[in-house]
């Protein structure tokens, strides 16, 4: 409720660090935040409705643009639950590509988001730095799929060709340790970067439960529930969820830190696999005659902003009677109404940028 | 928690895969799943159209084996919120609000999310007109 005391500010939809078009309608006494009412829809598209009146082929090309920092992972989504219908299964060439993709994507994600959330705060020099490195695997995704965002790579039962210039990956992996290294210099003891991020945003255990906030922010408070660790796409890959337990808003960067050696891992991985399995096998679904039997599908996958999941509702039709997306961002922007309570103003941009909000994804 | 344990609790109710179907006492239940068998995080509400009436979905993950159980409900045009069990039903029951009207008792706050203030019907209902004269492309009036 707003009194005489209070002043009702809206920060957005224009505003250039809610990474999007968000309006966040505050309501504030000084500098405290009283209460937070998150307005989204902005970015409206209709994607689950505009499925209802699409083959499934017709709709593969759009679902990257849910999610347009990482659209691998809900190609992947639409992908793989068809490919769960019709009983494929990948060859070990075909699901290390789409592993290496995955995470050369969910790398891009993260290193575009410690740019903008360096930004937030008011230190331009990391956003130049994440955005060169970003650059190098944009060029290598524009180079294999001709496309530097919404790259349609992966079709049913497969993906569009097989991989090639592995010796820009293995330059990737070779460059990008050294950068990451380079940033946590100038930023994770930073003095000014830890005034604004130590203790700030605390996400509780029970209110990140309560929120259904997963993914990298969820680990940033000390659960491990990382979904890769159960996907059979990931089998035979070695690597260790990032789990930490500071509950603020700089273990949210760590852990996004963390995870970007972790991913360059699991792309070094995928690389040897890829050179030791030359024989590129698929079998591919005709998209012409595809039809889902009469049924509901559910998949999920780790998207680098949380759980993205997928339910397809079939009536026997080419088309889906009914499509649903799960994103991680949309309940993110729901937490705002929480976690920014009783913190300053100044603050607000700290804490919405550190848990990666993308407004796409959102908006749906 | 094995699948098989809920009907216990369930008593009268369909069990496919790991889908519950019950037909009442929605709150009830889910508050039991919260309290009593550790599924704290309410991954998604869905809603399916079925033509005659409205199934909603409430996708639960447990925090203690990380099994998912789904409880169905049928509904005509109102359904219990259940936002004092899980905030997170506030973003869902109102999307789920905005594209097809169902409206939820206890939700004090449900508005247009995604649509107009203004907009007349829901377009994921599936007896939303397709060729809606409102979204005009250009001046001729054609739809694109």
């Amino acid at each position: 409720m707003i009194t005489a005391t209070t002043l009702k500010l809206n920060l957005g939809p224009q505003h250039p660090s809610t990474h999007g078009v968000l309006r966040l309608v505050l309501e504030l006494n000084g500098e405290k935040i009283l209460s937070c009412e998150p307005d989204v829809g902005y970015l409206h598209r209709g994607m689950e409705k505009m499925a209802e009146g699409m083959t499934y082929i017709q709709y593969l090309p759009t679902v990257d643009r849910i999610d347009y920092l990482a659209g691998c992972f809900y190609s992947e989504l639409l992908c793989r639950t068809v490919e769960g219908v019709n009983d494929i299964v990948l060859s070990e060439r075909v699901r290390a590509i789409r592993v290496v993709l995955l995470e050369l994507n969910r790398i891009a994600s993260h290193l575009l988001w410690i740019g903008a959330f360096l930004m937030d705060l008011g230190a331009l020099s990391p956003f130049f730095y994440a955005m060169r490195e970003r650059e190098m695997i944009l060029r290598y995704f524009e180079k294999l799929t001709g496309q530097r965002m919404m790259y349609n790579y992966f079709v049913f039962g497969g993906v569009r060709k097989d991989i090639a210039y592995l010796e820009d990956i293995e330059e990737i992996i070779k460059v990008l340790p050294q950068k990451i290294d380079d940033y946590e210099k100038i930023i994770t003891d930073n003095p000014i970067f830890l005034k604004r991020t130590r203790g700030k945003g605390i996400l509780e255990l029970e209110t990140a439960l309560n929120y259904s906030v997963t993914g990298v922010n969820l680990r940033a408070s000390g659960v491990n529930y990382d979904l890769r660790k159960s996907d059979k796409l990931y089998e035979g890959f070695d690597f260790m969820p990032v789990i930490l337990k500071g509950k603020d808003s700089w273990s949210r960067y760590k852990a996004r830190v963390l995870e970007l050696r972790e991913s360059l891992k699991i792309v070094e991985q995928g690389v040897n696999k890829l050179k030791e399995n030359t024989n590129f096998d698929q079998k591919l679904i005709n998209p012409l005659t595809l039809k889902l039997p009469e049924g509901e599908y559910y998949s999920e996958i780790e998207a680098p902003r949380g759980l993205a999941s997928v339910y397809i509702k079939s009536t026997g039709e080419d088309k889906p009677y009914r499509l649903k997306w799960r994103t991680g961002s949309y309940y993110s922007v729901n937490l705002l109404r929480k976690l920014l309570v009783g913190e300053y103003l100044n603050d607000a941009i700290a804490i919405a940028g550190s848990l990666d909000i993308i407004l796409p994804e959102v908006d749906k | 928690m094995n699948i098989n344990d809920l009907r216990n609790i369930f008593g009268d109710c369909e069990l496919n895969g790991n889908k519950i179907c019950i037909k009442y006492n929605l709150h009830e239940f889910l508050s039991n799943l919260k309290n009593n068998y550790s599924f704290k995080l309410l991954k998604s509400i869905t809603a399916v159209d079925l033509g005659n009436e409205t199934e909603l979905l409430y996708n639960l993950l447990s925090t203690e084996d990380e099994e998912d159980v789904v409880i169905s409900i049928k509904v005509q045009n109102e359904a219990e919120s259940v936002i004092d069990l899980f905030s997170s039903a506030i973003a869902d029951e109102n999307e789920i609000y905005d594209m097809f009207g169902i409206r939820f008792i206890g939700h004090e706050d449900l508005k247009r999310l995604y649509m107009p203030e203004n907009w007349e019907g829901f377009p994921l209902r599936k007896d939303y007109v397709q060729d809606d004269t409102r979204l005009v492309w250009n001046d001729n009036g054609d739809n694109a």
